[in-house]
């Protein structure tokens, strides 16, 4: 594909255009094309040039460009960037300028890449639809009175509309995979420890992971080995090597022991999703897949437990609000508690309030063990869900999302049945194992359905051979 | 379950100041949502150990050395409010509740 990330990085590094041009295009892409779906929060105009222009000064001196050279990344606004504004899609954080860059953002630079601005999202990644941004939700490049999913959905909505020819999101509990299956986009939750988290501005620390999101799998590959490795700077970085991912989308998938998990066929499943993601599966068995139906049995009861722990750990993270130094402060009475519940009430959207309260009464005195402690439990038999149908087969294939993209403002009064949207990527969350949804095909009306392959942990390379293997049969279309 | 919950007290542990009309909505909410999470007494976890993480066994340790962080000015620079080479903060008396 012309536009991909693995084809402008060869471009660049033959030379046969500059990183300066890649950049410009797209920048003008954004410029004519983002007032329409509100991808970004803010464009690094003069930033990204700047970026473009040292990677060519750095090809005209001789030097061997990385993997990554010349190609326009958009990157998720809670993962920082020194000198770029980064909020979290809060108003908390509305004029934040972090004065370092997240490590993630540290190894695109070397790899040679070009930040070219900052997306849209749930304000602190809580939402599954980016309508609880303090700045305004994003769109669907498919059909713009529909979200991209969340919380990650202005880096897949940049991705599908090829703003960008990837992007990073981060993944607390399917804010990568689902956006991307909403907009036909490659989406990947690292195995948790793949990728550091330093300066990810952080929601739930049990479970948040960045990951990359691409016009197709091999760029979503690339993205990933160039972000994945240990960093001492994150407590939760496993130290094992980056694999080699891109050669791994060429690996045959003749004799992998797919599951299909039957609890992801239930009740509230779209008919169309259903038959899309059956159909991808059929195409998988036909290129030698050797497929078999198996049971999570805990699976209905991943959404309760995820809903405890993580705003539990929300509200233990979000408790550094507190307007003393940085974000906003609003300060009416001069004293110091006023201040804090002042600048927490005015900075927090309402759905961060929900979660830092229900996080707040989870862990508090009385409640502690019947709802944090409990639901650690389920957690790990959540987890020996995954350890025991692993022991069977190579890769779980699944729908991504329950439905296609919604109506915006379909859910948003309702938070437990925005909370149920997340149902097929929360339980891989809680495991700990890597996950992605790639494209398979679309409904009746067009929206994009992703499909959604879950791997043991570590064995990315797996996964991304089977996503290549479905990519094949169903390649990734780009919006009318 | 509980019957009621206390949203203003959640709310005062928590640091955030909620109008009456926040109170109320929230805790509507959060009654349905807690509703919701108690089907997690359906199962018997006697015995299962909790998951606080889930790869505690494979993390490496790294060496406690100090190592160059930001510059008091970057540190500063975010403030709202800075007060000689610290941040400034209003007032505070605790009361002897």
């Amino acid at each position: 594909m012309a536009d991909s990330v693995v084809a402008i990085a060869e471009r660049v590094r033959r030379g046969e255009v500059t990183a300066e041009q890649v950049t410009t295009e797209a920048l003008g892409r954004i410029a004519a094309k983002d007032g329409a779906l509100h991808a970004f929060l803010h464009v690094a105009h003069d930033a990204a040039l700047e970026q473009a222009r040292v990677v060519d000064a750095k090809r005209a001196r001789g030097e061997t460009l990385g993997p990554m050279a010349g190609v326009p990344v958009a990157v998720k606004d809670a993962i920082c960037t020194r000198g770029i504004r980064s909020t979290a899609g809060s108003k908390i954080l509305g004029s934040y300028v972090p004065p370092y860059d997240a490590a993630v953002i540290e190894r695109l630079r070397a790899a040679d890449a070009v930040v070219v601005g900052k997306t849209n999202m749930d304000e602190f990644a809580m939402g599954s639809s980016t309508e609880n941004s303090a700045f305004g939700p994003t769109r669907n490049p498919w059909d713009t009175t529909r979200t991209p999913g969340g919380s990650s959905g202005g880096s897949a909505a940049a991705v599908a509309a090829r703003l960008a020819p990837c992007a990073l999101g981060s993944d607390t509990g399917g804010s990568i995979r689902q956006p991307a299956s909403l907009t036909g986009t490659v989406g990947i939750k690292p195995t948790y420890g793949r990728v550091s988290r330093y300066g990810l501005i952080a929601f739930a620390s049990s479970l948040d992971q960045i990951g990359p999101v691409a016009t197709d799998v091999r760029g979503a590959a690339r993205l990933l080995s160039v972000i994945a490795g240990h960093d001492g700077r994150d407590s939760t970085s496993l130290d094992v090597p980056a694999g080699d991912w891109e050669t791994a989308c060429g690996r045959n998938v003749k004799g992998l022991r797919v599951g299909v998990p039957e609890e992801y066929f239930a009740e509230g499943l779209d008919p169309e999703v259903a038959a899309s993601a059956r159909a991808a599966i059929a195409a998988l068995e036909r290129e030698g897949c050797v497929v078999r139906s198996v049971t999570l049995p805990h699976t209905r009861y991943a959404v309760a437990t995820y809903y405890v722990l993580a705003t539990a750990e929300a509200s233990s993270n979000l408790a550094r609000f507190d307007g003393v130094r940085y974000g906003l402060r609003v300060d009416p009475r001069h004293e110091l508690r006023a201040m804090y519940g002042a600048t927490r009430d005015a900075g927090f959207g309402a759905e961060v309030k929900r979660r830092i309260l229900l996080g707040t009464f989870v862990l508090s005195a009385g409640y502690y063990d019947a709802y944090y402690l409990k639901a650690q439990k389920v957690r790990t038999l959540v987890r020996r869900d995954f350890e025991a149908v692993f022991r069977d087969v190579d890769v779980l294939c699944s729908p991504a999302s329950p439905t296609p993209a919604f109506r915006l403002g379909e859910k948003v009064d309702d938070p437990l049945s925005m909370y149920l949207s997340d149902i097929y990527t929360l339980p891989a969350s809680l495991a700990g194992v890597p996950a992605m949804s790639v494209p398979c095909t679309p409904t009746r009306s067009g929206l994009p359905v992703g499909l959604q392959i879950v791997a043991r942990p570590l064995d990315e390379a797996t996964m991304l051979a089977v996503a290549a293997a479905c990519e094949a049969a169903f390649p990734c279309a780009s919006p009318p | 379950m509980p019957d009621l919950i206390d949203v203003h007290h959640v709310a005062k542990l928590a640091s955030l100041t909620l109008s009456d009309a926040e109170a109320a909505r929230f805790e509507g909410e959060l009654r349905k949502i807690v509703a919701f999470v108690a089907q997690l007494d359906e199962l018997d976890t006697t015995g299962v150990p909790p998951t606080a993480h889930v790869q505690l066994d494979r993390l490496p340790v790294r060496n406690d050395e100090v190592k160059p962080g930001l510059s008091h000015d970057e540190a500063l620079a975010q403030a709202p409010s800075v007060d000689g080479d610290g941040f400034a903060v209003p007032t505070f008396v605790e009361s002897a509740q």
